[in-house]
């Protein structure tokens, strides 16, 4: 393995995060600060999604209840308890990692998509939770009080919402390349190898997905206290529901399942079909953008069925393996 | 891979820098305003005739025909040189995060005026936000939550009556039933798709049914992507109601009626609170067994005796959106434009503050709109609090006004004839 | 005391007919995966083509039981053409990219739906069987009995087919191990194609017969398919029967959550059902393995 220093990832990272930096500070237009964010905030969400649904292989479409731990947390906190959402961190953290142990305890026995049904059962579950309790807002929500500060993770400039979505998402990447290079990475690429032989040899499939799994809960729950704080409106339908699970897998799976870089990308073109070609067409109202959006999807799966980081990683292989061949 | 990246970044940047598709190339004098709307997703149905009606509304103030109403007729802004209004739309999608991106694109980069929106309460809920933040009047023509005008916001005006007001009608409308036909109604199921928009009517129909001591003999929440009620209207017709309050979506409110047809649910009445129960859809599956029914509009064609103007509008709706009418939500979304027109050229100037100074002062006679509201003055809050409902009862397969008295044209049928008798 | 019976009578008999309608649109589902592996998510997509599609024909004067054949074949050869352009792509790939594949077509076919028929709402004009029947204390819409019936002769002959035709048989051994069958000269890839036209056939008889209870428009497909999943899996992919099984019981449970707890949960023991089933039977209630 390269030393850290000479990791391609990391280097990546590193010329992405000064990028980042620059656009907070340099750019002006509001809404490509918007959509910066909304990118940043997928792209987390995405690689969250990615521990383990990619990395692990169960594929989820119940993951938008950790990002409304989060978002919840924070709406509570506020409007609620009137204090800083900052605790909405540790707070949303700590119940999204209970959930998902909760959860993922008993159904990692399933297989495939009997698992996949099963996340969409729990989801279910936890947002007509929500919707029947009245101190969690029910279906109205809640609306955040206006604040301002760092304190109240409030702000009326967009950079400083910006410049905390890079850092999560520097937070979310060094994470993902950190676990591919740990033993919990290299035990998942086992079991997603050869579930038999991996379990043969005593690696603890359970074990080993739940700490992934929990992993992945909080780093969901954070981008969903910096996404309330942003949005300053929660309620399930933008926090718990189906739709926002399947968005999340979508941005994990375009852009290429199991890689690092994957869940960027994806969020890349979720961001810029869905939202940024939805605000230039969208007053036509004729539903263009998801059209394009879907023949987009359907097209890379077609072509590039391993998302597109992933046939990029391929063809990457393919030209070594010529080079190294003497070709 | 670098590169990929780093051209996909570029890529974003330089598309969003691109001019967006609505700037025209002969510019006279314009006022922008921003219009904000659900024309994707699930109330996309609605968006587009109330994009249809907003761009009726800027015909009307920009030409020269003139119509009883503020504005038409104008030729543009008379005190801003006719400078013409022109509206810039943006698709909140139904989602209150896009509703914001929207609010922000149209005040940033279009140099809105004002914002006019967003129909759904959520999307209004954070596009004001965004306006309350920048400092740029915010227009809600047709949202029903009862809170969105208790926050405390300066920039915030709402034409229409909310929910609670609605609601309100409703008991006036049983308390004026008892002193000119002595009904007798003590009993009341309140039925209400989960949403937000169901919660909200549902919240104040409760409070208002305790106010005016009536029992609440079910409260039934159901989830508006059901395909069967059978529960539901069991429990309903368990409860034994003397009236069923209802607050559904064109699908559920199809599944409801069905269903109580055949379960011979019978009751006083059916007492709507408009959307499904008012969308032509519902007419036209139904037929017959629609008749009955009394559902809160917020308009209809038969107050054109006093307000002159509503047939004539009528006439160019439908040329312009399928020959559908004139309805309470597209009614009023022409007047929010209208009132923002009216608004800004009194205003004589395009500054915030001004046009803010101008709208508190909007004081428009019932007549001289498209709606049956004794006037348009808002309150210290934003709220106008002139608004009302109207009750209408679907009879012969007609929407006929039946309550205020004042303004029906029908006499009501009540009790509901039983399902077993029609 | 009476009342009560009653009331479970109708309970009883309500739910069973929400399970056979949602075992309409659900056997068509089980099938694919049982052959190729491939949950469509796009089924309820599919759905409401078959929607749109019998509206259509219902506007040219064909009521849904004419146009019921007219349906199920055009929805048999739109579903080859779809496995042979894209399905048999995805087969190619890594597990997931059926996953997200069908997605896709999910979101295109939904987008195509919103920007060729726009998001209003269709129902057949005159719809027959509006009549509501009256057993004792019990009553149901005619429309609901067809449709009931409809889901038993479409349950019924699939699994005929599957049973006791050659082609069934065909199918059946290309499931149960692709290798062996390929060796035994079974076409597999015709296999697939005959396999998914066969389902999407099945959610064209689906949607005909829905159209005389709902309407049409672009998103009906989300709501129907969401419950066809979990019945799906709860009766096990792959199997017929338990497709069935598994809808007659989210049927009633839904229905008797609804009354007995409350309707805002209803669906909350269908999903505690299906949690607690899978738990103790991973492959589902009939399925294999």
């Amino acid at each position: 393995m390269k030393t850290i220093a000479r990791d391609r990832n990391v280097l990546t990272l590193i010329g992405l995060l000064v990028i980042g930096v620059f656009a907070a500070f340099g750019v002006r237009d509001v809404v490509v600060l918007d959509l910066l964010f909304t990118l940043l905030i997928y792209a987390v969400l995405g690689q969250s999604w990615n521990w383990i649904s990619g990395y692990g292989g169960n594929i989820s479409f119940g993951h938008a209840i950790f990002f409304g731990c989060g978002a919840y947390a924070a709406a509570i906190a506020t409007a609620r308890f009137g204090i800083s959402p900052w605790f909405a961190f540790p707070l949303g953290a700590a119940v999204a990692a209970v959930l998902a142990l909760a959860v993922g305890y008993p159904t990692f026995a399933l297989r495939g998509h009997y698992f996949s049904i099963a996340t969409i059962a729990v989801g279910a579950l936890v947002e007509t939770f929500v919707k029947t309790q009245p101190y969690l807002g029910r279906a109205n929500g809640f609306e955040l009080p206006i604040a301002n500060g760092f304190a109240a993770l409030q702000f009326t400039e967009k950079w400083p919402y910006v410049l905390l979505a890079l850092a999560l998402f520097a937070i979310a990447q060094a994470a993902t390349i950190g676990l591919e290079r740990s033993r919990l990475g290299y035990y998942l690429r086992a079991l997603r190898a050869n579930y038999g032989a991996a379990a043969s040899v005593g690696i603890d499939e359970r074990r080993w997905k739940l700490i992934a799994f929990a992993g992945s809960a909080v780093l969901a729950s954070a981008a969903g206290v910096l996404y309330a704080q942003y949005t300053l409106f929660v309620d399930p339908s933008s926090t718990l529901a189906l739709p926002i699970s399947i968005d999340i897998a979508l941005v994990g799976v375009v852009g290429g399942i199991g890689t690092v870089w994957g869940p960027p990308v994806g969020a890349l073109v979720y961001v810029f079909l869905a939202k940024a070609v939805a605000l230039k067409l969208g007053g036509a109202g004729k539903g263009y953008d998801l059209v394009i959006y879907g023949a987009l999807i359907v097209a890379i799966a077609a072509v590039r069925p391993s998302g597109i980081v992933g046939a990029a990683i391929e063809a990457l292989r393919r030209r070594r393996a010529v080079r190294e061949a003497g070709g | 891979m670098r590169r990929l990246i780093l051209t996909g970044l570029a890529a974003i940047l330089a598309f969003s820098t691109l001019p967006s598709a609505s700037i025209s190339a002969a510019d006279g004098p314009e006022i922008k305003i921003g219009s904000i709307l659900p024309l994707t997703g699930s109330s996309a149905q609605t968006g587009a005739g109330l994009k249809a009606a907003q761009q009726l509304a800027e015909d009307l103030v920009n030409g020269h025909i003139s119509y009883p109403l503020p504005m038409a007729g104008a030729r543009g802004l008379p005190n801003l040189g006719h400078a013409h209004i022109k509206l810039i739309f943006a698709d909140s999608q139904g989602k209150p995060d896009q509703a914001k991106a929207a609010a922000e694109q149209l005040i940033t980069q279009e140099k809105v005026v004002a914002l006019i929106g967003a129909y759904t309460s959520s999307t209004t809920a954070t596009a004001s936000q965004v306006a309350e933040r920048y400092g740029i009047p915010f227009l809600n023509p047709s949202s029903a939550n009862p809170k969105l005008h208790l926050r405390g916001f300066k920039w915030f005006f709402r034409t229409t009556p909310h929910d609670g007001i609605f609601s309100e009608n409703f008991f006036a409308f049983l308390a004026d039933m008892k002193k000119k036909k002595n009904i007798s109604v003590k009993k009341l199921a309140i039925v209400y798709e989960d949403g937000l928009f169901g919660t909200g009517s549902a919240d104040a129909e409760e409070e208002t049914a305790k106010k005016f001591n009536y029992e609440i003999v079910a409260k039934i929440p159901y989830s508006a992507n059901t395909t069967e009620v059978t529960a539901e209207v069991q429990k309903i017709k368990a409860a034994k109601p003397d009236v069923i309050l209802i607050t559904s979506y064109l699908p559920d409110s199809l599944l409801y009626m069905k269903a109580f047809k055949e379960q011979s649910v019978d009751v006083q009445a059916i007492l709507a609170q408009d959307a499904g129960f008012i969308d032509p859809g519902f007419l036209r599956t139904l037929g017959k067994e629609a008749n009955f029914v009394f559902t809160r509009e917020v308009f209809s064609l038969d107050i054109k005796q006093r307000n002159k103007s509503v047939p004539l509008i009528d006439q160019l709706f439908r040329q312009r959106f399928n020959n559908a009418p004139l309805d309470g939500n597209t009614a009023r979304d022409i007047m929010g434009v209208l009132v923002l027109a009216d608004a800004i050229n009194r205003a004589k100037s395009t500054q915030p503050d001004a046009i803010r100074t101008a709208l508190q002062q909007t004081d428009i006679p019932g007549e001289r709109t498209l709606m049956p509201w004794t006037r348009i003055k808002f309150d210290a809050t934003g709220q106008n609090t002139f608004g009302a409902g109207i009750i209408e009862q679907i009879l012969d397969q007609k929407y006929e006004t039946i309550w205020p008295f004042a303004v029906s044209v029908k006499e009501p049928i009540w009790p509901m004839p039983a399902w077993s008798k029609r | 005391m009476e009342q009560t019976i009653d009331v479970f009578a109708q309970l009883l008999v309500s739910g069973l007919l929400a399970g056979l309608l949602f075992a309409l649109v659900a056997v068509g589902l089980t099938l694919v995966y049982g052959v190729m592996d491939v949950v469509n998510f796009a089924h309820g997509e599919f759905l409401m083509l078959a929607m749109y599609a019998a509206f259509g024909l219902a506007l040219l004067g064909l009521q849904p039981l004419v146009a019921l054949p007219l349906v199920v074949i055009a929805m048999f050869f739109f579903g080859i053409v779809v496995y042979r352009l894209f399905i048999r792509r995805l087969l190619a790939g890594p597990p997931e990219a059926t996953v997200f594949g069908t997605f896709g077509l999910l979101v295109l076919l939904q987008g195509l739906a919103q920007a060729l028929f726009t998001s209003d709402f269709f129902s057949i004009p005159n719809r027959p069987f509006a009549q509501t029947l009256h057993f004792g204390s019990v009553s149901v819409g005619a429309a609901a009995i067809v449709e009931g019936i409809g889901a038993l002769v479409l349950t019924g002959a699939l699994f005929a087919f599957v049973e006791y035709t050659e082609t069934g048989r065909a199918l059946r051994a290309v499931s149960e191990d692709r290798i062996a069958a390929t060796l035994m000269g079974i076409d597999v890839g015709r296999m697939n194609a005959v396999a998914f036209g066969i389902g999407a056939a099945c959610v064209g008889a689906a949607g005909t017969l829905l159209m005389l209870s709902y309407p049409v428009y672009p998103r009906v497909g989300a709501d129907f398919a969401l419950t066809a999943f979990v019945v799906v899996a709860l009766g096990g992919f792959g199997s017929v029967q338990g497709a069935l099984v598994g809808a007659l019981l989210v049927g009633v449970l839904e229905v008797f959550g609804g009354f007995y707890l409350a309707p805002e949960i209803k669906m909350v023991p269908v999903y505690l059902a299906y949690l607690v089933v899978v738990l103790v039977r991973p492959q589902g209630l009939l399925g294999r393995r």
